[in-house]
């Protein structure tokens, strides 16, 4: 079956990979100073998502997960506004958007290729598809719960055919 | 000298231009395109002198934009501002004409190293 062959991505990529993606993307996007802790806190009741899909050679999604009021504050925080003024909810989509898009090209580049990136989305995330299929760093920012998840795609996305097995 | 910035994340917009402020490049005309489609049709009304772009967009991707551009004569210097700068992209984007490829995350170095000699 064409889903045993294609490699998982625990075979393909390392937590410490995304951390060092990370690394790099929180101070120049999120602000100087700014650093995603790979430390685990309590998660979020509510939480809100945004993803971008990598289709080739592995098929998934790059997933940023975080309670809606650390996505406001990140997008405050990428948009370097001031109080008063105040990020609307077409701000705070685009700015986790574009920090999953940006996650997500650069984690697409260290796989196998060719392969290409979806446009972000935004709401609850995708299913996670075979449990050795997923590679997770819960972190935080600001004391406040943010997880990475790079996942396979779900079986059902991608069907098989109609080969019955021998 | 005016620039076009293309991406259709205002964030990101927004992030380019600071970007640009940072480095130094504050005494420009920027004009914003939400799109490949919306920057090709800009680089006819607003006749920029820098097309700065991102890669992947609904309507028009940028390279799709940068091979219309070319196709209709247009020779506006043209640059990508992409989350993606894989070799095999790096040299799609060369031979399609951009004069450069900034991969998201940048910073102002990135934008001097990438930028001095196209902006006077």
């Amino acid at each position: 079956m064409t889903l045993q062959e294609a490699q998982s991505i625990t075979a393909l990529l390392d937590q410490e990979t995304v951390q060092s993606i990370a690394d790099e993307i929180w101070p120049a996007l999120v602000g100087d100073g700014e650093a995603f802790v790979p430390v685990p806190v309590a998660p979020p009741a509510e939480v809100v998502s945004a993803w971008v899909t990598i289709s080739g050679p592995w098929d998934g999604a790059v997933v940023l997960t975080c309670a809606p009021a650390t996505a406001e504050a990140l997008a405050e925080s990428v948009l370097m506004t001031r109080p008063p003024t105040v990020v609307d909810d077409e701000d705070v989509a685009d700015a986790l958007g574009e920090l999953a898009n940006v996650l997500g090209g650069n984690i697409k580049s260290v796989l196998p290729g060719p392969s290409s990136l979806g446009l972000p989305q935004i709401g609850s995330a995708p299913t996670t598809g075979r449990l050795d299929d997923v590679c997770r760093v819960n972190g935080q920012w600001r004391g406040q719960s943010l997880t990475i998840t790079v996942q396979g795609a779900t079986p059902a996305l991608h069907p098989s055919g109609t080969e019955v097995p021998q | 000298m005016k620039i076009l910035v293309t991406d259709d994340s205002r964030v990101m917009r927004q992030i380019v231009i600071r970007t640009l402020r940072q480095a130094g490049y504050d005494d420009h005309d920027i004009v914003e395109a939400v799109d490949g489609r919306d920057a090709f049709d800009k680089v006819g009304t607003e006749k920029p002198d820098l097309v700065l772009s991102d890669w992947n967009m609904p309507e028009m991707t940028g390279i799709e934009c940068l091979e219309a551009l070319r196709a209709s004569g247009s020779q506006v210097p043209f640059g990508f501002v992409t989350s993606e700068g894989s070799p095999e992209m790096r040299e799609k984007a060369a031979n399609a004409g951009a004069l450069f490829l900034i991969a998201k995350p940048f910073n102002e170095d990135t934008f001097k190293d990438a930028l001095d000699g196209v902006i006077a």
